[in-house]
């Protein structure tokens, strides 16, 4: 479904991503791990179209998204919930879940799919006209979830959608994408709870350094002794 | 939406429209003429300022270059009096595309640092018509009157602002609900998260504000002529720059109705100043209107009250 083939990302001087290659297939969750500045959210924000890549390539369903805009790969199905939440906290929770359906394509489902996001996640719709700034760290993780969803991802992105939240809520937001995936969504998964994350992905890879260090099945990434000691802290 | 508010509206242009049949005098028909012009000029600039959250100080310069070009249209082409209001249309083309190549650079620009921006960009203009002669330098235009009595071309000039008016507000209201704005308001909240959510805001940004410079041009255009004579001070003056934020501000920016209040009040209380006061005195007394504004009301008179009235 997605393939991402050699890319090379550069700031500036500074390799952020170096040959970094990763596949994904139709209904898959799939967990991308690594240290803090190792160049995941990097990778995410060049498929979704943010950062140009130096070199390399990304197939989309068959198709090459070189020169597509961010708007563009959004209209072809791929969504990403950005690091830090990142909602207009002067807006609703429900004026920012309905920004989501911007896009044309999906503009019109809009009513259904709001509907379908707070039977999702019931809390949100107790407090739809509650502003986003107002709402605690889990609730505004459900907008952006929510915000998400309504634009009809066939490729959801999430990139650490359990920072900063207490073990509660990060158990439940870990729920819901469990759930999401089990209905068929596709997922990438970056997150800093390696253990919880590999439990519920089938398949993993390890960055280290914008280096691609380690792929496999997640439950052998689970044994692996260098994933042990540098992130399970086993 | 209520069913009854599209037809109210209409029919209050209707009466509008039919307002010259009753045989006001002269002196009304210019009033409202400055009244639908003022209108014209806050709702044309809340499609970028208030909708998109980016404060133009520059506005009046769409309205100037519009004047001139339309003057200036007028006089190479020989066109007859009747053409030349025409002729403002393509001047609002002109001042579009002068948004379009300014608004490029400057709309990368955030916060105060635009609104400075375009407050320079308004000198400069101001600045280069005076000094080129071929756009009359110092000593300004003159446009050919049309040979009829000064009661039927006020009428008519009258019914064209008011059309232009309708127009402009028009694209005020289908903008409001459209995806377009939609993606405006979301610039407004927050220009990184709008962008985190692919939403093409350099797209957007210029699109609208080479749409909120057309209707000034058409309009600086119509008051050229309105005129008769057109000098570099009677448009492109800072004060009608400021007065234009000024009313959709009061009256609440990124609404529909908000600068159409803040026009109509604020034109009114001009008038009145203007007719009562001297020059001098009414500045001070719009200053501090302004002052007051941006602190108690920073959304208007019209959330202003909307949340006093909640309250209670
Ligand atoms: N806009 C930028 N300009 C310059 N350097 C950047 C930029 N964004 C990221 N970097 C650098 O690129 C490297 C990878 O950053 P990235 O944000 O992709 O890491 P990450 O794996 O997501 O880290 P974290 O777990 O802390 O979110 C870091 O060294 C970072 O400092
Ligand atoms: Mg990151």
């Amino acid at each position: 479904m997605l393939s991402v083939e050699n890319i090379t990302v550069c700031y500036g001087q500074m390799k952020a991503l170096q040959g970094v290659s990763l596949e994904i297939s139709q209904g898959d969750m799939v967990a991308l791990i690594g240290a803090n500045g190792s160049g995941k959210s990097t990778l995410m924000n060049v498929i979704s179209g943010m950062i140009q890549a130096v070199s390399g390539e990304i197939i989309w369903e068959g198709r090459p998204l070189k020169g597509l805009s961010p708007d563009n790969i959004c209209q072809a199905g791929i969504i990403q919930v950005p690091e830090g939440r990142k909602l207009f906290p002067g807006m609703t929770v429900e004026e920012n879940i309905i920004m989501g359906a911007y896009h044309p394509n999906v503009r019109r489902q809009a009513p259904e799919s709001l509907q379908k996001v707070f039977s999702t996640f019931p809390r949100l719709a107790d407090r739809r006209r509650q502003f986003a700034g107002s709402l605690s760290g889990g609730e505004q993780q459900m907008v952006a979830l929510g915000r998400a969803l309504m634009a009809k991802p066939r490729l959801l992105m999430l990139d650490e959608p359990s920072l900063g939240l207490a073990p509660k809520a990060a158990a439940e937001i870990f729920m819901i994408i469990k759930e999401l995936n089990k209905e068929g969504m596709t997922i990438l998964l970056v997150s800093q709870e390696v253990l919880e994350t590999l439990s519920i992905t089938t398949y993993g890879y390890v960055l280290e350094n914008g280096i691609m260090a380690l792929k496999g099945p997640s439950r052998e990434l689970r044994e692996n002794p260098k994933v042990k000691t540098s992130y399970l802290g086993l | 939406m209520n069913k009854a508010y599209p037809v109210a509206l209409a029919i209050l242009v209707i009466l509008l429209a039919a307002f010259p049949c009753i045989g006001p005098e002269v002196y009304y028909l210019s009033f409202m003429f400055s009244v639908f012009m003022y209108v014209i000029l806050a709702s044309s600039w809340n499609f970028i300022g208030g909708y998109g959250g980016y404060l133009s100080f520059g506005h009046a310069a769409f309205f100037g270059i519009g004047a001139f070009a339309t003057a200036k249209l007028a006089t190479m082409l020989q066109l007859p009096p009747m053409l030349t209001m025409l002729a403002s249309i393509p001047a609002g083309g002109i001042a579009a595309l002068v948004a379009l190549i300014v608004g490029y650079p400057c709309l990368k620009i955030r916060g105060p640092y635009f609104s400075v921006v375009t407050l320079c960009f308004a000198f400069v203009v101001d600045l280069a018509v005076k000094n080129i002669e071929f756009l009359g330098g110092a000593e300004g235009l003159w446009l050919k009157f049309m040979d009829i009595p000064e009661k039927t071309s006020r009428t008519i000039m009258y019914e064209v602002m008011l059309l232009l008016m309708v127009v402009t507000l028009a694209v005020s209201w289908f903008l409001g609900r459209s995806r377009f704005g939609t993606g405006l308001t979301a610039i407004r909240s927050d220009e990184e998260v709008a962008e985190t959510m692919a939403i093409p805001t350099a797209k957007l940004k210029i699109q609208a504000f080479v749409l909120s410079a057309f209707f000034p041009g058409v309009a600086g255009g119509l008051f050229a002529y309105y005129l008769g004579y057109i000098h570099a001070d009677a448009v492109f003056s800072i004060n009608i720059s400021i007065l234009i934020v000024l009313m959709a501000m009061f009256g609440g920016g990124g609404t529909w109705l908000g600068p159409i209040i803040g026009a109509v009040i604020l034109t009114v209380v001009n008038e009145g100043l203007s007719t009562f006061a001297q020059a001098e005195i009414a500045r001070i007394i719009y200053g501090a209107l302004f002052i007051v504004v941006t602190i108690f009301m920073p959304n208007g008179i019209m959330d202003f009250f909307r949340k006093k009235g909640g309250k209670t």
